[in-house]
């Protein structure tokens, strides 16, 4: 996908939640609010066009912990690119599901 | 809530899980099921932990399971999708090949089942010898029968002619035969002396050559149409021995399917030395025409004089001619008609022009006029194929029935399959080659003015647009082809290069 592809507003929330920190299934759907049935198939999507990739936890950390490995996603360099086109599409997004810079720099203020 | 029905609830959300991972292709499923299956470990640890679990929660947690059925769904319209977009390869070049192709394998493997169709496939191709003719009586009414005795026969043969070089004599008579098997059956048979098949130039099928430590024994040749009949059409049985009346006779060969072009229905012919003939016995004699006589004989018939004997009675020479075309001679003169009839159903020119200077390159063309070319090589072997399929299946390669029905198959095969080939090449993106779809109405009939009204057709490649006129004008009467630049490429992302 060309990196200034337009995204539909739930993709660019799920990608905006992801450069967030929320880095796995669950997680998005509790940030953004969206069905499972949404946010899932979305992912895929995202991740069929390189804008995300997925990694699976180690088992190790996982058996340290007592719980079975997560699948965590993260953005790709066409990913971040599409977000920053979709934050100028979408104003608020940034407002929405605050970034980690925007978290840190509201702190500070 | 008790644990118990916690744990009842969790395996139903996994039975959930499997039965929409059902859904998931099966190359995905497993990681597809391992990442929901940890999902759903973490939402219960998050939304009813152990001794915490309610109602509520049970609820949630269904529902985070109930999405599962939308993500396999996806999943799964995301694997047919390269089936979809192989859609585009259904026009192809190599699909329309292949699919050519794939009709010649079905006939052809139907013509190596089909017994009537082997025979055709394996008859040699010959012509009968020239400057043969047949001898008979003249008779008032013009008929044609058995009325040369084998007296003049012997007579001719036995004296040397100014005009013929060679005779053979046959007469045909309804004998009982055992052709292998204890039921007799009866069979018209055609005692000949043993130049009859030398004579006409018959090559024969399965022809054996005799074994010097057996007796010597009168040899028979079987009709194609007994030799399937009676045998089933197995070379291992023309070496075998077939009772013809009194007379033990070894087959010696089988006549090619059409071959006997001469008077009478014959189902074997029994060679015998001219001595061993009956005397009393009536029938046709054939005699080859002397270069002198060839020279002499300008038309089809003529009088002979016989100068040996008293009577008054004259005969007659008719000229042999092959009669009853071959399957190859029926297709090869069906296949010229047909091209010559093209033009009546279709126009045989490309008849197109661009809307722009823009040429494809010259091995584009070339792969495109080489494409047009496998395409009508394609279809030759398909109408011989089809045609004999269809007409000598159950009938005999001689039975003017089965000929006509491969005249008319391979003709309407030739003219309807070219025609297709014409129109299908017009609709192929001169670029990739790809077929043009998507058509779409454009215009108005009642404003051709300032306008054009037709179809119009895109490439899938993204390369071309083609314009059909519906009304063809002094100003737009063939196609014409819009070859696309580079700010079309939008609307085909993802598209593949042609």
């Amino acid at each position: 996908m060309a990196p200034d592809a337009k995204l539909s507003h739930t993709a660019a929330m799920i990608l905006q939640a992801i450069n967030a920190g929320f880095i796995y299934g669950f997680s998005i759907m509790e940030m953004t609010g969206l069905p499972s049935g949404t946010v899932y198939p979305a992912m895929r999507r995202l991740e069929r066009d390189a804008l995300i990739v997925s990694r699976w936890e180690r088992q190790s950390i996982a058996d340290a912990e007592q719980r079975p490995p997560r699948k965590y996603y993260r953005l790709t360099a066409a990913g971040r690119t599409t977000l920053e086109a979709s934050r100028r599409r979408y104003p608020l997004l940034d407002r929405l599901i605050p970034s980690g810079e925007t978290r840190e720099e509201a702190r500070q203020a | 809530m008790t644990p118990r029905l916690g744990w009842a609830f969790h395996a139903f959300h996994l039975a959930v899980l499997r039965a929409a991972s059902n859904l998931v292709p099966t190359r995905r499923r497993r990681e597809w099921m391992r990442e929901w299956q940890s999902e759903l470990w973490h939402v219960r640890r998050e939304r009813a932990p152990a001794p915490a679990t309610s109602w509520r929660a049970e609820r949630e947690i269904t529902a985070f399971c109930l999405g599962a059925f939308r993500d396999a769904l996806y999943l799964r319209q995301e694997h047919e999708r390269p089936e979809t977009t192989h859609g585009s390869a259904w026009g192809s070049p190599a699909h329309c090949i292949f699919g050519l192709s794939g009709v010649i394998c079905a006939a052809f493997a139907f013509a190596l089942l089909a017994p009537g169709v082997r025979a055709v496939n394996n008859a040699p191709r010959f012509t009968i010898a020239s400057g043969l003719i047949l001898i008979h009586r003249e008779r008032s009414d013009g008929d044609l029968t058995d009325t040369v005795t084998m007296q003049d026969f012997r007579r001719w043969s036995a004296h040397s002619q100014r005009s013929f070089d060679d005779f053979a004599f046959y007469s045909i008579v309804r004998e009982r035969v055992w052709p292998g098997s204890p039921a007799e059956t009866e069979w018209s048979v055609a005692h000949a002396s043993a130049n009859l098949f030398p004579l006409l130039g018959v090559p024969l099928r399965f022809a054996s050559p005799p074994d010097p430590r057996a007796a010597p024994a009168p040899l028979a040749i079987l009709s194609c149409e007994a030799f399937e009949r009676e045998f089933g059409g197995h070379p291992l049985s023309a070496a075998s021995t077939l009772r013809i009346g009194q007379v033990d006779a070894r087959i010696a060969g089988v006549a090619p399917c059409g071959a006997w072009a001469l008077p009478g229905n014959v189902d074997a012919w029994l060679l015998e030395p001219g001595s061993a003939l009956a005397d009393g016995a009536a029938g046709y004699v054939v005699a080859h025409l002397s270069p002198r006589g060839q020279a002499e004989m300008d038309g089809p018939r003529v009088a002979i004089a016989d100068g040996g004997r008293d009577s008054d009675d004259s005969f007659i020479g008719d000229r042999i001619q092959c009669q009853a075309r071959g399957p190859w001679d029926i297709y090869l003169f069906t296949v010229l008609l047909a091209l010559l009839a093209l033009p009546a159903v279709t126009s045989v020119t490309m008849g197109e022009t661009s809307f722009s200077s823009h040429k494809p390159s010259f091995s584009r063309q070339l792969y495109r006029w080489a494409f047009l070319a496998a395409k009508m090589a394609l279809l030759l072997p398909i109408a011989w194929c089809v045609p004999v399929d269809l007409a000598y299946s159950a009938a005999a390669s001689s039975s003017v029935g089965a000929q006509y029905a491969q005249l008319v198959s391979t003709f309407s095969i030739c003219l309807l399959g070219m025609r297709w080939i014409l129109l299908d090449q017009r609709q192929r993106c001169p670029v990739c080659l790809r077929r043009v779809c998507n058509p779409a109405r454009v215009g108005d009939a009642s404003r051709t003015f300032l306008g054009w009204n037709g179809t119009e057709m895109i490439c899938l490649g993204g390369h071309t647009l083609l314009h059909v006129p519906g009304l063809p004008t002094s100003w737009f009467a063939t196609q014409r082809w819009l070859y696309l630049d580079r700010s079309w490429e939008f609307l085909f992302a993802g598209s593949s290069e042609g």
